[in-house]
């Protein structure tokens, strides 16, 4: 690293929070580190500190309840999801969403609660966590809360997590497991590459949610839709509320033509 | 700047160090071990000339803090040939050309190992997948890909190329 930092682990809960409460924006919190360390390298972030989240024991694990759902603690990586026999078997598309993101090494180390903290608009759990109506669980040394993933995103990197917070898992409403899911994800290459427009779809008995990934300033949700909506409505409900730009990957043109294209082919898929 | 006491264990030897908390692993193991053979290309996890395995996974030691390793076990490419003779992966790389500048060469050992952990005689696809964070600029994959299939016996036999004059 060129730019230097001091590293603190703290062991329990209680000694990451009030660290946090100490040092607030100064520190940045570090799990995978396959983002942070690559901005601090560049420039972006220059803290004075990181707080390793990783010794924390009850970050680390992946439970299912059958009344709240499933809860996906703050450092669990991409490949622990992956292999999970309750995501695979209650919630396979997160497994594949898990899957998408970066490269082996790269999964091998980035959790799950990093992707959405980075918060990028192309963020690959983002938009199957949004298609499964997720929330996230805050905590700061004053209090405990729970909030919408819609409402965690509020721009580009951006989100509602305070400087003395930590995000401490994700909860994923249990009424959604076993409900079928798919996403596709368009990239430049077959291999590790970011999403030019990425869209995860999940159907319910009742229900139909879609979450949209590169299509506007932060992983995007279409309003909840009946589950027999038709393929029209379902396009026409994706155009109006994605807002894709021009950029580096693609144009808005072509970011339009395949949010389309793939709500079409989903809707096949899970017909 | 605060130092940080460390164990590690790499390629089964034991080591002792104090390291500053910025200190990347890949620098650690480079610099304050002394172990070159593993590369830094981009420095931001695209390439994955620094692959090594932590823990028995493979991981961008680029990408890692020297200080989030203590008592972690890594392997790197220096553990590959034991007494002057390669290894099994190393010869096969070696025999199919897998090798023109070498850059890329130690983290793709490392990539490969840890699939054959796992699917001794993988797929040609399961052979990219592994390699896909592996960007390799020289040699080709296609040697590479030969190369694993040779080391596991799966490489059909090539015609010899003929010579012209």
């Amino acid at each position: 690293m060129h730019h230097e930092f001091e590293y603190i682990a703290p062991r329990t809960r209680t000694e990451l929070l009030s660290t946090l409460k100490k040092l607030g924006a100064r520190a940045k919190l570090l799990a995978g580190g396959t983002d942070l360390l690559v901005d601090i390298r560049v420039g972006h972030n220059v803290p004075e500190a990181v707080i390793d989240v990783k010794y924390v024991d009850e970050y680390r694990k992946i439970r299912w309840d059958a009344k709240e759902g499933l809860s996906i603690g703050a450092t669990v990586t991409c490949v622990e999801l992956m292999n999970d026999k309750t995501v695979r078997a209650k919630f396979p598309l997160l497994a594949e969403a898990a899957g998408h993101i970066g490269s082996p090494q790269l999964r091998n180390r980035a959790t799950i609660a990093g992707n959405l903290c980075t918060a990028s608009p192309c963020a690959d759990m983002g938009c199957s966590l949004l298609a499964y109506g997720a929330s996230i669980e805050l905590a700061s040394e004053k209090k405990t809360r729970i909030i919408p993933l819609e409402q965690f995103f509020t721009g580009v990197k951006k989100t509602q997590r305070q400087p003395d917070e930590v995000v401490q898992r994700i909860i994923v409403p249990a009424a959604m497991a076993g409900a079928r899911g798919a996403m596709e994800k368009l990239k430049r290459i077959k291999g590790h590459d970011l999403a030019v427009v990425s869209v995860a779809m999940v159907k319910t008995a009742k229900a139909l949610r879609v979450g949209v990934g590169s299509c506007a300033p932060t992983p995007i949700a279409l309003k909840e839709l009946p589950a027999s909506a038709s393929v029209k409505t379902v396009v026409d409900e994706a155009l109006k509320t994605v807002k894709p730009i021009d950029d580096i990957r693609a144009s808005k043109e072509y970011r339009l033509a395949m949010v389309q294209s793939f709500v079409e082919k989903l809707m096949a898929t899970l017909k | 700047m605060q130092m940080h006491r460390i164990k590690v264990k790499i390629n089964g030897k034991l080591y002792e160090r104090d390291v500053p908390g910025h200190r990347s692993l890949l620098h650690f193991i480079r610099d304050d071990i002394g172990l070159t053979g593993t590369k830094e290309g981009c420095g931001a996890g695209e390439c994955g000339a620094c692959t090594v395995l932590l823990n028995g996974k493979t991981v961008n030691s680029c990408l890692a803090l020297a200080a989030e390793c203590d008592g972690a076990e890594i392997e790197t490419v220096e553990g590959e040939a034991k007494n002057g003779k390669l290894s099994k992966l190393q010869d096969a790389f070696h025999r199919n050309h897998a090798v023109q500048c070498g850059f890329c060469t130690p983290g793709m050992l490392m990539s490969v190992k840890s699939l054959l952990k796992v699917h001794p005689k993988p797929t040609e696809e399961q052979i990219k997948e592994a390699i896909e964070g592996n960007f390799c600029r020289c040699t080709g994959y296609r040697q590479i890909i030969e190369a694993v299939q040779d080391a596991t016996g799966q490489l059909k036999k090539k015609e010899e190329l003929k010579r012209v004059s």
